[in-house]
């Protein structure tokens, strides 16, 4: 396991889930709910997860761009991390989404060691977003990165689930394909919610693991008994997790354009 | 350089001073942080010209330094935007090792070089501890503060290890201070790389002279052999698969005694454990702090009662000399291991090659061994050079091209 999850900031920095479901008061005035909030996040998170190389989920039809930009699904993660962290501090309104999302995505290419180039980030963008106020040029991405360098506190280093994983289900013995996949889609997923800013990403881990056994119905009790892990936790990340998938199904196009507009009620202080 | 207006004041927090030196990446100058009343020193980030934003190598350093902290590392204070450019606000040193090394007014008895040995390692196993490589120890990196601590700076080549599969380039430490696995090409390594250059670093303690001084990748090794004799199979069972790996022709180890005649019998066991070829045989940092070395006769001295060159007045800037001066942060030298321009770094790099680099080091990165052995021709006037001590090198523009193709270029090879 690469560094140490226990003395890094990462863990020193994990939010309650109170402290996580906050709606910056100048969104508020907008009329920006906390579900609002949360279709925002996870819609640019699906952007930038279409982006990835993970072959285990398609999420948008852009998938011809993500032949193009092929960014490590580390990269990805790390970015996501970066924007959901970056909301808990600033407004959407003062900070645009479509902007921040690129951004935390370029920040993250370089601090994962994998650089993406800001031009061809800008390129994306024009492709992705159809509407021409979101078509950002590199002096605004370049602009952006100190912003959020700043609101991240240039605390850089973000720890994922995916390594814990392959080594949970080596060890269970479940490293078979269709275990692997299934349960390294679900962590996938979980960028689509805040459970990174909450728990540590080896129980988030678990928890996917813990579904998938579940969905694939094995009896793995004895495994995670053996664990010295607190089962509760794990468990609760999992309910949250299907409680996820349980919205998810009532989530329409209309539902997240409809949160956008709302955002972009005045669009002149968008960034 | 920035004019110096003492009156100004930077984030409504820092009073600048004035300008200590020429960074990595950009002007390094001195301030007084009126929050704290401490004086630090500010590191102005210049950003990249090719619209790259913030410096990769920065950013690293920013990485890594925000998760790194302990008494014998150097501490980043503080990070701000200011007019558009990134300024990292580090612990005011006063000087580094090299200086104090350098220095032949100061006389470093056994017990002194036990203590600088001790806070490098410690800094060191901190370090690997936190699975984090340093990759460019030498005495140049190792600040020493206000009160003799040592701390270990410069965490732009560093970064996470630990993932055992993970390639990583090898064309990283100033070549003196490279472990033979990197000189042979390695690209899946450790901690240990660290501890051969801490290793090094004790060497020119000992001597007061840098131990082993190739003028190319090729003449390193064989520097390296002369010294500690031709590595074979039978130390390190890995050599012979090494990517790069050549024969030498064998040459037994001297004594090492005869090396270092004034050295105890401690620390030559010491010396040579962490110069052991065999990077799985190496001792690590945290092994060798356990070392009698330590704990023996004459104790380490208390970093406070270490010796340390005479301030220098920093007025005098006219008596320009780079090799030289209060080198508090990154010296005037180091400029040279900027990353190159990001604009068509290909015939970038190839000219600077052209212009930098001296007898025949530049076909090396290709695996070549075009430049083995080579004299350096006679045409070339090195007499300029003949009034002060060799410089040190800093990682060649070879070695840079490289390195930043393997950096910047990461993305298009993903693993």
């Amino acid at each position: 396991m690469a560094a140490n999850f226990w003395t890094s900031s990462h863990y020193k920095q994990l939010l309650d889930q109170e402290e996580v479901d906050v709606v910056q008061p100048l969104d508020r005035d907008k009329g920006i709910t906390l579900e609002d909030f949360k279709l925002i996040k996870m819609h640019m998170s699906n952007c930038m997860l279409s982006l990835s190389l993970s072959r285990c989920l398609v999420v948008l039809d852009i998938s011809k761009l993500a032949q193009h930009v092929k960014v490590r699904q580390r990269v990805v993660a790390t970015a996501v991390t970066y924007m959901r962290r970056f909301y808990i501090r600033k407004s959407m309104t003062e900070y645009d989404p479509h902007l921040v999302a690129p951004t935390c995505l370029y920040l993250a290419s370089k601090a994962e060691e994998s650089t993406v180039q800001a031009r061809l980030l800008t390129f994306y963008i024009k492709k992705i977003y159809s509407d021409e106020k979101y078509r950002y040029e590199v002096k605004d991405i370049l602009e952006m990165e100190m912003k959020i360098l700043e609101a991240l506190n240039y605390y850089l280093v973000v720890f994922h689930p995916y390594r814990s994983l392959v080594q949970f289900l080596h060890d269970a013995g479940m490293s078979d394909i269709t275990m692997t996949h299934l349960s390294w889609g679900l962590v996938n997923d979980t960028y689509k919610m805040d459970l990174i800013l909450v728990y540590p990403p080896h129980l988030i881990a678990l928890a996917c693991i813990y579904i998938a056994t579940v969905y694939r119905e094995k009896d793995n009790t004895a495994w995670f008994e053996e664990l010295r892990v607190d089962m509760n936790v794990v468990k609760n990340i999992s309910m949250e997790i299907l409680d996820f998938y349980e919205g998810h199904r009532m989530v329409s196009e209309e539902r997240i354009n409809a949160a956008f507009s709302k955002l972009a009620l005045k669009p002149e202080t968008a960034r | 350089m920035t004019e110096i207006d003492l009156s100004k004041k930077v984030a409504d927090r820092y009073l600048k001073r004035e300008v200590l030196g020429e960074g990595t990446y950009g002007v390094v100058y001195k301030a007084i942080d009126t929050k704290t009343g401490q004086t630090v020193a500010i590191k102005k980030i210049r950003l990249g010209k090719q619209k790259e934003g913030v410096n990769f190598t920065a950013l690293r350093e920013i990485k890594l330094l925000k998760e790194l902290k302990d008494p014998n590392i150097i501490e980043l204070i503080d990070a701000f935007p200011h007019k558009g450019n990134l300024h990292l606000v580090f612990e005011f040193m006063e000087t580094d090792l090299e200086t104090v090394i350098r220095n032949t007014n100061i006389f470093l008895s056994p017990a002194d070089i036990k203590s600088y040995m001790q806070m490098t390692l410690k800094g060191l196993a901190f370090c690997h501890k936190k699975w984090v490589l340093h990759r460019d120890m030498k005495p140049n990196n190792l600040l020493i503060g206000p009160h003799g601590q040592l701390k270990l700076a410069d965490f732009g080549l560093a970064r996470i290890f630990g993932s055992p599969d993970r390639k990583f380039t090898h064309q990283v430490f100033a070549r003196w201070y490279r472990a033979p696995e990197l000189l042979f090409g390695a690209k899946q390594y450790g901690a240990g790389v660290d501890v051969w250059a801490a290793g090094c670093i004790f060497a020119e303690l000992l001597n007061r002279r840098p131990f082993l001084q190739g003028t190319s990748d090729i003449d390193q090794l064989g520097k390296i052999f002369a010294a500690l004799g031709t590595a074979t199979a039978s130390q390190w069972p890995d050599l012979a698969y090494l990517p790069d790996y050549v024969e030498y022709q064998y040459v037994a180890a001297p004594p090492l005694r005869s090396l270092f005649p004034t050295a105890s019998d401690d620390a030559l066991d010491l010396l040579s454990k962490m110069l052991t070829y065999d990077p799985k045989a190496r001792i690590t940092a945290q092994q060798a702090l356990e070392h009698r070395y330590f704990s023996s006769a004459p104790l380490p001295t208390e970093p406070d009662k270490l010796p340390r060159p005479a301030p220098k007045r920093v007025s005098k800037a006219s008596d320009f000399n780079p090799q030289e001066g209060p080198t508090v942060f990154s010296p005037p030298r180091k400029s040279r291991r900027v990353m190159p321009e990001r604009e068509g770094f290909e015939a970038n790099a190839h000219r600077v090659d052209k212009i930098e680099d001296h007898a025949g080091e530049m076909k090396q990165t290709d695996g070549e061994l075009a430049g083995r052995n080579e004299q350096v021709p006679m045409s070339v006037d090195f007499s300029i050079f003949a009034s002060r001590p060799p410089s040190r090198p800093t990682i060649n523009s070879a070695d840079r091209s490289h390195l930043k193709r393997k950096l910047d270029l990461e993305f298009q090879h993903p693993e």
